[in-house]
């Protein structure tokens, strides 16, 4: 009886100005293997579908369960965590590529700093620092909690800003996962010293006003954040803050 | 210059920029474009609708609403302040903003994404046909301020050529989305309806709304080639006259006369 195999067709460049090549790999199939183990499996035997001894093959990953936000990256098309991406449930061969919205280190690998510079641009944080305790904060009622527990799963995987038409080198957006954060900390009874700082950051050019709302984000979102909800909520106070700062001169 | 040539650095690419915080007037310039599309562009485009509407009762009915628009106090002020500006700062800044997005619709062929495209094909026809329509209609042909009367003519005779006839059918049904999404879109970043129910209830009251001004434009247009009011003149009536029209004339000359013989 012949082994079961599964194809992948993975997309490499070997620096960020070196040109793109497609290497096509065939490993044998294991009970609910998924692209992350593949991509492992490829990296520590890096022998291409037709016999050819490659480089091993460059990829973020980490935690390996959709909690770490490391291995986003486009199978067959689409922008989606690898780790969470069965071999099984895919069309073959499966085709692997990098992120097309992040500076290209190598391979599958892209750096997605510009997250963390708009999260800081934000103030997306509790600040707690004080030179004496500062003591407990205030009670954060369980409705509140309920409200703000899917927000605050954001693994800053940049599925969101990756698959948002309007988060390119043209708008230079701040994309989906920075404005649930706002929300999030804004919600926040301490976070929510920053409030009017974070709203007026998204008033900036790149900021809220250029989502298209084509709700890519809240569709691709591999934990399901209530993105499009997030949106809707912080334009409208963003707005109410640019009005008040507007009459108050 | 006898320095060492250094090794070229790999080219990075730089990537998306992160947010400018506090920084430019984009904000204003969007929310502007965003609520010029509902009113006055929005708010016109139902007057325009309801205008045309008056077409299916004739000549004379809609030569008398151009005239009564014709008639209002600063009419020229308000159809630059209200009308063309509105629309001209709208579409060149709705084509400023479409050549700004990467749509990603062949990956992506999401609901959301689909109306997202659509929104963009649908506000460049618009722009392209009100251009045209607004050239052809209100300053070129027969000055229709001065000569209301001969406004179903004039549309008449545009509609008469098949092409322009096919091409105001599809602007209208364009438009008519435009606007109708443009609502739900509306309601949707300006905070009104960030829930998910709420924004599905708007959107099938917004595809009713639309799916209601594409049947009465159409039905307008058929008002003109439908053959009902074949070769209206060009002045149905002189627009002085027009306050006792020819059939009420019938019914008070009896009355008329018999005023006369009392007063006699």
């Amino acid at each position: 009886m012949a082994t079961k195999t599964v194809q992948f067709e993975i997309k490499r460049q070997a620096s960020p100005d070196a040109p793109a090549v497609w290497e096509s790999f065939e490993l044998e199939w294991r009970p609910g293997m998924n692209v992350i183990s593949a991509m492992m499996e490829i990296a520590a035997n890096p022998v291409t579908a037709d016999g050819h001894a490659t480089t091993p093959i460059t990829y973020d990953s980490n935690c390996l369960e959709e909690i770490c936000g490391s291995c986003a990256m486009r199978i067959n098309g689409k922008a989606r965590m690898a780790c969470s991406a069965l071999v099984d449930n895919l069309e073959q061969p499966i085709k692997v590529e990098p992120l097309t919205k992040f500076p290209l280190v190598r391979d599958l690998q892209v750096d997605r700093h510009v997250l963390f510079d708009n999260l800081m641009a934000v103030k997306a944080w509790v600040p707690v620092d004080g030179t004496y305790d500062l003591g407990a904060g205030p009670r954060v009622f369980p409705q509140q909690q309920e409200a703000n527990y899917p927000l605050s799963n954001c693994i800053s995987c940049t599925c969101c800003m990756e698959v948002c038409p309007q988060f390119n080198e043209d708008t230079g957006f701040v994309g989906a996962a920075t404005i649930a954060q706002v929300k999030l900390f804004n919600n926040h009874p301490t976070g929510q010293v920053f409030k009017e700082d974070r709203l007026r950051a998204l008033a900036g050019d790149g900021g809220i006003q250029e989502c298209g709302f084509a709700q890519n984000c809240v569709e691709a979102c591999p934990k399901q954040l209530p993105l499009t909800e997030a949106i809707s909520d912080i334009n409208r106070d963003v707005l109410v803050q640019k009005a008040k700062d507007f009459l108050r001169g | 210059m006898a320095t060492a040539q250094q090794p070229a650095a790999p080219v990075v690419k730089s990537g998306v920029q992160p947010l400018r915080a506090g920084q430019g007037n984009s904000f204003l310039w969007h929310k502007l474009h965003s609520l010029l599309g509902i009113i006055p562009i929005g708010a016109f485009l139902l007057e325009h609708l309801l205008s045309n509407f008056e077409a299916l009762k004739g000549p004379a009915a809609y030569g008398a609403q151009v005239r009564f628009l014709n008639s209002l106090p600063l009419v020229r002020v308000l159809e630059w302040t209200f009308i063309f500006l509105p629309l001209l700062y709208h579409g060149l800044y709705g084509v400023w903003i479409w050549l700004r997005g990467k749509s990603n619709i062949v990956y992506y062929p999401w609901a959301g994404n689909w109306m997202y495209t659509a929104q963009r094909y649908t506000g460049i026809i618009a722009l392209l046909y009100i251009g045209q329509h607004v050239a052809r209609q209100r300053f070129m042909g027969v000055d229709l301020p001065e000569h209301p009367m001969a406004a179903f003519a004039k549309v008449q005779q545009e509609l008469a050529n098949p092409w322009m006839l096919a091409v105001y059918i599809i602007a209208m049904i364009a438009i008519c989305w435009h606007f109708a999404y443009g609502i739900w879109l509306f309601a949707a970043k300006w905070g009104i309806t960030p829930g998910e129910t709420a924004r599905k209830r708007l959107g099938y009251c917004c595809a009713a709304f639309g799916l209601l001004l594409v049947v009465m434009g159409l039905a307008s247009i058929w008002a003109f080639v439908g053959g009902k009011y074949p070769n209206a003149p060009g002045n149905p009536a002189p627009s002085v006259s027009l306050l006792i029209a020819p059939a009420p004339v019938l019914c008070t000359a009896p009355m008329l006369s018999s005023a006369t013989m009392l007063s006699s």
